[in-house]
């Protein structure tokens, strides 16, 4: 697969503080990448520079073959800053149409896209409706129409489903999971298992440095369950560590335990199941593999 | 530089005049405004600057005023509105173009902005798009003028066409350095509101410290150059106007604009 961004020892500070240290990653094509970190660990930089609001103190920045801010990334390249707003005055025909007449669409060819971006989120109906006049939930998803306009090679999406509920916050995902085979996502957010189930690529930065994960289901000679129970039994830790074939045990948060065992016992999760029915435990979920919340913050 | 993208950007900046509610409502504004002008200034003034009794003291207060020329003209209203608009429309022209970028930038649509076209794109087209509105809404106020003056006395249709003509080319580009001044300002502060504070203290407090600062510093005067209007007394009379009174506005133009790239350019968005 061709690499689509290729950051190379990036750096950024704001007065003495660096919230870039030498950054370097490639994203591939079709990779729908995450990317993960604190409040104030430079994804909203990292994010700004890739789109061109910011200019970098050093380092190189090559997107599909280009440098920043060329001309001929416009349309191939696509965003959903953080917090920006459209043109509160204007309806959404008017300002997508002029964002596709920017792009160099013609007039009839502006008016087709708009409607079509438009209906990809859910608002065909509202093609005449001032920003103004539509709720939180609907601005962020004409902010995500604008970043589909013309259909870009990438799109960065800085948390695209911030404050939304869950039904809008749904729907966003599952846009952005029908279009994954079409465009390269790159996506910021809060919320790990939304990232887990869209990205399979992770980025994450923490005061300004960069690792790199590069996917959460091991494969290998051990293989990992998540086990979620609904009560906390007693020495359930040591229960869990007595069954066979398991090689480690920990207990990531109350009532939740990843469990490595070997690979090679095909039936683990079977008997993983009939042994908490025979301890007369109650499961809330079991997961194949580890979660990323895990794989992130609960590294032993 | 796309000049497609330019384009599409001014034409865009049109609509929020002659298509928002808010565009709508202060062109109503500035309607009633030079409805007042007209009717109670230019309408009036008219029969006391040709009428045989106030003529000759009237010549007499114009002389003393540098307006000589003015006074002669066959076509009295063009004569007050040229004088009205001198300084109006400058003014206005402030006003009208305090928000170019910064409205925008606050909201982050700037951001949506610039990932289709280049920073220069987006500067250079709001700037023609609030120079053409404003240029439009001189040459209405021209051809009003022209009506009110062919009502008095048709025979002077064809030289007011002409005179009219001359004005709307001479006040567009008098304007020209003001929405200039207010893109740079955009851009170094944060509000329009701000933008337009910025400008009323660069054009008094700025003014009166170079005036101050001129009597001890030699050429330093010559700074007054940088300020918009600096002819603007030099060609109210109009006459022994020269070619650098009409060039100086589009190098204040030129020089704010680049400016205004500049900082633009090296500007987080």
């Amino acid at each position: 697969m061709s690499s689509v961004i290729k950051v190379t020892n990036l750096s950024k500070s704001f007065g003495s503080k660096a919230a870039l240290k030498n950054v370097s990653f490639e994203i591939e094509q079709g990779k729908t990448t995450a990317l993960i970190g604190p409040n104030g660990a430079g994804k909203t930089t990292l994010f700004s520079i890739l789109c061109g609001y910011l200019e970098p103190d050093s380092g190189q920045v090559d997107i599909l073959g280009q440098q920043l801010g060329d001309p001929k990334l416009f349309s191939k390249l696509s965003a959903l800053p953080q917090d920006a707003q459209l043109d509160p005055r204007f309806s959404l025909e008017k300002q997508l149409c002029f964002y596709s007449r920017l792009q160099g669409l013609s007039k009839p060819a502006s008016i087709k896209e708009t409607h079509r971006v438009l209906e990809l989120v859910g608002l065909k109906d509202n093609v005449n409706s001032r920003v103004s006049e539509l709720s939180h939930g609907m601005r962020k998803r004409v902010c995500i129409a604008q970043a589909l306009i013309d259909k870009p090679e990438i799109i960065l999406l800085d948390e695209a489903t911030a404050g939304l509920d869950p039904v809008n916050a749904r729907e966003i995902r599952n846009i952005i999971s029908d279009l994954s085979d079409q465009a390269t996502f790159i996506l910021s957010s809060h919320d790990l298992s939304e990232l887990e189930r869209l990205c399979s690529h992770i980025l994450y930065l923490e005061q300004g440095e960069l690792s790199e994960h590069k996917t959460h289901n091991y494969q290998g000679e051990h293989n990992y369950l998540t086990l979620q129970l609904i009560n906390e039994p007693h020495q359930a830790l040591d229960y869990l560590k007595q069954l066979q074939d398991v090689t480690h045990v920990q207990q990531t948060q109350s009532k939740e335990f990843v469990i490595e065992y070997k690979a090679e016992n095909k039936q683990f999760d079977v008997h993983l199941l009939k042994y908490c029915h025979k301890l007369n435990w109650q499961y809330r979920q079991l997961i194949n593999g580890n979660t990323l919340e895990n794989e992130l913050f609960n590294k032993e | 530089m796309s000049l497609f993208r330019v384009w599409q950007i001014t034409q865009f900046e049109l609509t929020r005049l002659f298509a928002t509610k808010r565009g709508l409502l202060a062109l109503a504004a500035f309607a009633m405004v030079w409805f007042m002008i007209f009717k109670y200034l230019i309408a009036e003034a008219v029969p006391f600057l040709s009428g045989p009794m106030f003529k000759d003291i009237a010549r007499q207060l114009a002389g003393g005023i540098g307006f000589q020329e003015l006074i002669s003209w066959p076509e009295a209203e063009f004569a007050i509105y040229w004088v009205i608009s001198l300084y109006c429309f400058p003014l206005f022209s402030l006003f009208v173009s305090s928000d170019q970028t910064v409205g925008d930038r606050q909201r982050g649509t700037l951001r949506f902005l610039s990932l289709r076209s280049t920073r220069d794109e987006i500067l250079l087209g709001r700037y023609l798009g609030q120079l053409l509105i404003v240029a439009i809404l001189i040459v209405s106020t021209v051809l009003a003028t022209l009506l009110i003056m062919s009502y008095r006395d048709p025979s002077l249709f064809s030289s007011g066409l002409l005179l009219g003509l001359k004005l709307s080319i001479q006040l567009t580009l008098i304007s020209m350095p003001f929405i200039a001044l207010m893109a740079f300002l955009n851009i170094v502060t944060s509000s329009s509101r701000l933008s337009i504070v910025m400008a009323i203290l660069l054009f008094t407090l700025g003014s009166a410290v170079i005036a101050y600062l001129a009597h001890y510093i030699p050429f330093i005067d010559t700074l007054f150059y940088v300020f918009p209007g600096e002819q603007i007394a030099d060609v109210a009379g109009q006459k022994n106007t020269s070619f650098i009174d009409w060039l100086l506005p589009v190098v204040q133009s030129v020089g704010w604009l680049f400016i205004s790239l500049v900082a633009l350019r090296k500007r987080a968005l």
